[in-house]
């Protein structure tokens, strides 16, 4: 093959390296060797609610949906039809960094499905109609006579149900409130309003301005013929020149300086509390590691600080559920405590959140926890080596959001390196109190 | 796969995957007779994990999570399963502390767990699809363990007691039949002689049966649950079946495949998501137990919507009860269903724990590659012949909406 560059990469617990590919025109193919049956093929795409504003905040998403609309080629079910005729689970996903879309599916006999997949996803990445009728008319909030109820309602089902889940509403709150300018401090879903509305050039443009070959990284793993795959990705993904387009670079703003408090209200019989932090952009490995074990040694499982001593230890506990949870982004992550408590204690349970991480920033954490979360962020890669999705999906996130795979092969290096300093050190940076904002959801 | 009989009789199934980097152990004991009080192997389940003679629940978690070992225990009304995951090089670590769970734990956190099982199911609650959900098994299986939803365990927990969980586990050790599964890259004599030192002695019953009685639904039941602030009506149906020691299992996998679980090409999906822009959500879904199984479709949608969208189930439902299936769909059912099969036993735990489930189930741990064989002997006059037999019966109906849409219905 010719112009193309090839690198190869070790990946903890898979038996062979992985391979990437940039191809001229800036397109990364990657091969991931997997015994098995089955293969998976995804396209991820750079772009997601980093690249909206508030007049079309909930495109990327809304793209996501009308990508599987149809092509030139084959109308709208085809795809599906096709596919899951043989046996092949379809979707695709939007979140702040990226859009991904994904078929995991049997080989079929000599490899006929894997054939078939690779085709019909390429020309669903390369060529998609998105047809007027499919979108459905746009149409006001509250028409309760909209003849043509299609795409744009079933967006706005997605958004009615997050508006149901109570998790969900603390989250857009704490997320929203994190930030003052970045992209990142939009629900990705966006608004009924703009879904119902949105027209659709506005969406083929979006289409065309970022569905471009240096902002798509395909992804195949399984157990396949590597240079007949790649011939055949090559070919299928023909761009026909498409323009390539560089994402703008976002500054990620500075954390708020005095606690935030955010207090909210619904028809519920128990209290929910998300409070959140800014941390690293996703390519620093060091500290994010250093967020990592601190998600596991005050939030990951029941040996954690948090449920041993709010729930375990207590003989009448404040708490029904309490953990950590940690999330990367290309321009900065985000360390969450999230938890469920009775009703008529917040203040309680405010202040007993408070005081776990008042003993964290004092550095109280002990070689035996780090050794702790070390091995069990060295068997999450054992985990995550099991399904091909699940690889295709660690290979998506660091050629996207680290923009980086070869961090992977660092990783555990890093990991095996670190010392308690450095955790308190990561500590002291991103997760101060008053860095902090927390939305309570309370019964009305 | 392999399969061993241990000296105490319990049966070992055993499969080999090269290059897989941890192991999966499934462990069953099945529950043979009905609890005679809400919530009893709710709680028996949990305690599982909440303290051995050997370990305190803090050793206990704390070790595992030292080991990265992941270990948890499920009940599922038939059966507790109790499932373990680890890197290769701690295996022995890992049966060593599973089989002090089974063989030594204290129950001594029974009121903490009452408490927090209370407090887990509130917050659970408050999730409109859970509440709506909970309802509807409360209900569809009313007067049966198996209705014993969260809500009911939250009313009724407080009649159970420490000796009523004490006798349950002693009963469970002593006199239920068991089956272990084992999936991972191993040496065959190696895992054997560690099964028989860590599991050898424990007893037990090879002829136990489940005792529980088969559930009925005499009447439809339309149930009503107001929730003035939910965004969407949340919209179960579903009807008793037969299960899967029936002939017509396979059958009624294929029609629910076909119906509303394929993915983004079935029925349900197609007609009421895609041109009818009815909702996010829309599937159809088969349980299968022990002595009864179900058939439920669901749609979460704008609370105007909700006859709209019965409307459309029933026109579904007659659909596939009264018009044969093309050739071409069938085929493609079957195809998904079988394809998909792949996609759901990848994973070593996958497969171990569906290999321990059949041969608890007296189906024999190699049942999956029978039942794909009746998957594909499945005929279009099936299809129309088991919706007449599922959709014909008495059937509850949960809707979960704003009160105001409620009193239309």
């Amino acid at each position: 093959m010719k112009n193309i560059i090839k690198k190869d990469i070790q990946y903890p617990f898979l038996t062979r390296p992985i391979e990437i590919y940039e191809r001229e025109n800036g397109h990364k193919i990657v091969l991931a060797h997997k015994e098995g049956g089955l293969v998976n093929i995804s396209s991820w795409v750079k772009t997601g609610s980093i690249n909206e504003n508030d007049e079309n905040n909930g495109i990327s998403h809304f793209l996501e949906h009308l990508m599987f609309k149809g092509t030139h080629k084959h109308k709208a079910g085809y795809f599906d039809r096709t596919l899951e005729g043989k046996g092949a689970i379809v979707n695709a996903a939007t979140w702040k960094d990226y859009t991904f879309y994904y078929v995991t599916l049997p080989q079929g006999p000599d490899g006929a499905y894997f054939k078939e997949a690779i085709e019909l996803h390429a020309d669903m990445m390369l060529d998609p109609v998105i047809p007027e009728e499919e979108i459905g008319p746009a149409f006001k909030l509250g028409d309760d006579n909209v003849a043509q109820k299609r795409e744009r309602h079933v967006v706005i089902e997605e958004i009615r149900m997050r508006q149901d889940q109570p998790w969900t509403k603390i989250y857009n709150s704490t997320n929203h409130n994190m930030y003052t300018n970045h992209p990142y401090k939009r629900d990705v879903i966006g608004f009924p309003e703009t879904i119902a509305s949105i027209p659709r050039e506005t969406i083929l443009n979006y289409y065309r301005t970022h569905y471009t070959p240096n902002n798509i990284t395909t992804i195949l793993v399984g157990d396949f013929d590597h240079e007949a795959v790649l011939k055949k990705v090559c070919e299928k993904f023909d761009f026909k020149g498409r323009e390539n387009y560089q994402n703008p670079q976002h500054t990620l703003d500075t954390p708020v300086q005095s606690a935030k408090l955010i207090e909210l209200k619904g028809k519920i019989n128990t209290g929910f509390v998300i409070t959140g932090w800014l941390g690293p952009v996703a390519k620093d490995i060091k500290e994010n590691i250093g967020l990592e074990i601190i998600d596991v040694i005050l939030g990951d499982g029941q040996s954690s600080r948090l449920y041993q001593n709010l729930i375990a230890k207590q003989n009448d506990p404040v708490f029904n559920i309490v953990g950590t949870d940690f999330y990367n982004f290309k321009d900065g992550g985000n360390f969450f405590i999230e938890a469920n408590f009775k009703a008529d204690k917040k203040d309680e349970a405010l202040k007993q959140i408070n005081e776990e991480m008042d003993k964290i920033l004092a550095g109280d954490i002990t070689e035996d926890e780090l050794k702790k979360a070390k091995k069990k962020l060295k068997a999450e890669f054992a985990h995550n080596a099991e399904k091909v999705s699940e690889i295709a999906d660690n290979i998506g996130f660091y050629m996207t959001v680290c923009e980086d795979l070869s961090l992977v092969e660092k990783y555990l290096e890093e990991l095996e390196n670190y010392t308690l300093d450095d955790v308190n050190n990561t500590a002291k940076k991103y997760l101060q109190h008053n860095n902090s904002v927390t939305t309570v959801l309370l019964p009305e | 796969m392999k399969k061993i009989i241990l000296e105490n009789t319990i049966p070992v199934v055993l499969k080999c995957n090269k290059n897989t980097p941890r192991y999966a152990v499934c462990f069953y004991l099945k529950i043979e007779e009905e609890e005679k009080k809400a919530g009893l192997y709710s709680v028996l389940n949990k305690l599982f994990l909440q303290g051995t003679k050997k370990r305190d629940d803090e050793q206990l978690v704390k070790e595992l999570d030292e080991n990265a070992i992941d270990c948890y225990s499920e009940m599922k009304y038939d059966f507790i399963r109790l499932k373990l995951q680890c890197l290769n090089e701690d295996i022995e670590k890992g049966l060593e502390i599973l089989s002090d769970i089974i063989k030594n734990s204290t129950l001594e956190k029974f009121d903490k767990e009452v408490l927090k099982l209370k407090g887990e199911i509130s917050a659970e609650l408050d999730e409109p699809k859970a509440k709506a959900l909970d309802s509807f098994y409360r209900n569809i299986y009313k007067d049966h363990p198996y209705g014993n939803s969260d809500s009911k365990i939250a009313e009724e927990i407080d009649n159970l007691t420490k000796q009523d969980v004490e006798e349950a586990y002693k009963k469970l050790l002593n006199e239920s039949s068991k089956v272990i599964s084992v999936v991972g890259d191993f040496e065959e004599e190696k895992i054997i002689g560690l099964l028989k030192k860590y599991f050898g002695d424990i007893p037990n019953n090879p002829d136990a049966v489940c005792k529980l009685s088969v559930p009925e639904l005499k009447e439809n039941q339309v149930i009503k649950i107001t929730k003035d602030d939910a965004s969407q009506a949340q919209i179960i149906q579903g009807w008793h079946v037969p299960s899967l020691y029936d002939k017509d299992y396979p059958a009624i996998m294929v029609m629910n495949t076909l119906l509303g679980s394929s993915g983004l090409s079935s029925r349900l999906f197609l007609e009421l998501r895609d041109k009818k822009g009815l909702a996010y959500v829309v599937r159809s879904g088969y349980e299968t137990k022990e002595k009864s199984a179900l058939f439920n479709v669901y749609i979460a949608t704008e609370p105007k919507n909700i006859k709209t969208s019965l409307d459309g189930f029933k026109v579904e439902l007659d659909k596939i009860k009264n018009i044969p299936v093309t050739k071409e769909e069938l085929e493609s059912a079957k195809n998904n269903l079988i394809g998909k099969r792949q996609f759901f036993t990848e994973t070593n735990l996958q497969q171990s724990s569906l290999m321990a489930f059949y041969e608890d189930k007296g189906l024999g741990a190699d049942f999956e590659e029978k039942l794909t064989n009746m998957i594909k002997e499945v005929t279009i006059e099936d299809i129309q012949r088991v919706a007449n037999l599922c959709f014909n019966g008495p059937y509850v109906l949960t809707i979960l909406a704003p009160e105001k849409y409620l009193k239309e219905i």
